[in-house]
């Protein structure tokens, strides 16, 4: 059964039948040898996106209305351009997603009840927060605890270790890369 | 992130999904349909006691 949006009363509603495609961020997870590598929102705590399947929002905050519900922060988000994204809290991977159901549009971007990624590449998150993404080619993946994975320049690896920072083990960021267009099964994004 | 405030809410059904490999759109369910219900027989008028 469908729960009832709580405030749809002052927004237009539109209808569509070409799925939005906008800018995302994901970080990366998986195991020490990189052998399965999955995106999750860089929200804490947040579930996986399963590959090769529909990703459907849910509301933590409040079970009584589906996602995305117009008076919450709730479902996938998408944003009109790259440039916010320089404000996600250590993205490792960029992208364009393709968003559906019910899209809510704000000032710059969406919230949506269905996604999946259209185009993926590794991001250095050091060279995108000062650089932008043109000047972000990573050169390896660091796996850290919690099977995090991060990837890095070369020159920001360097940075990382002079602060004490290590990885606790390094993995060839094109194998990395390649793994997750194989996994969602979707082409690079060239930017 | 902050997307600012919302603007419109975009009712979007593909025709094709946007996943590799899955084929049916989600929309909404489709309602189950039941036979047309046979009309109810005229009640024939009660007989004089």
């Amino acid at each position: 059964m469908s729960r009832a949006p709580s405030t749809l009363v002052g927004l237009a509603t539109d209808v569509s039948s070409d799925p939005i495609v906008a800018w995302r961020a994901w970080t990366l997870t998986g195991p020490r040898d990189g052998s399965a590598v999955l995106l999750r929102p860089v929200a804490t705590r947040a579930r996986t996106w399963k590959p090769r399947e529909t990703v459907e929002a849910s509301c933590r905050a409040s079970p009584w209305h589906d996602a995305p519900d117009p008076s919450c922060t709730c479902g996938l988000h998408g944003t009109h351009g790259l440039e916010i994204l320089r404000k996600t809290r250590c993205p490792a991977v960029l992208g364009r997603v393709a968003l559906w159901g019910r899209v809510v549009e704000h000032e710059h971007g969406y919230r949506a009840q269905f996604a999946y990624p259209q185009r993926l590449r590794l991001i250095c998150q050091f060279c995108f927060w000062m650089s932008g993404p043109r000047k972000t080619s990573p050169e390896l993946v660091g796996w850290f605890a919690r099977d995090q994975l991060v990837p890095m320049c070369d020159e920001h690896l360097a940075v990382a270790a002079r602060n004490g920072v290590f990885p606790r083990h390094l993995l060839p960021a094109a194998g990395v890369a390649q793994r997750l267009l194989d996994t969602y099964a979707v082409d690079a994004l060239a930017v | 992130m902050d997307i600012g405030q919302p603007k419109r809410i975009i009712e979007i059904t593909p025709a094709t999904l946007p996943v590799p490999g899955e084929i049916e759109p989600h929309g909404e369910p489709e309602r189950e349909t039941r036979p047309a219900r046979a009309p109810e027989p005229e009640p024939t008028p009660a007989s004089p006691e």
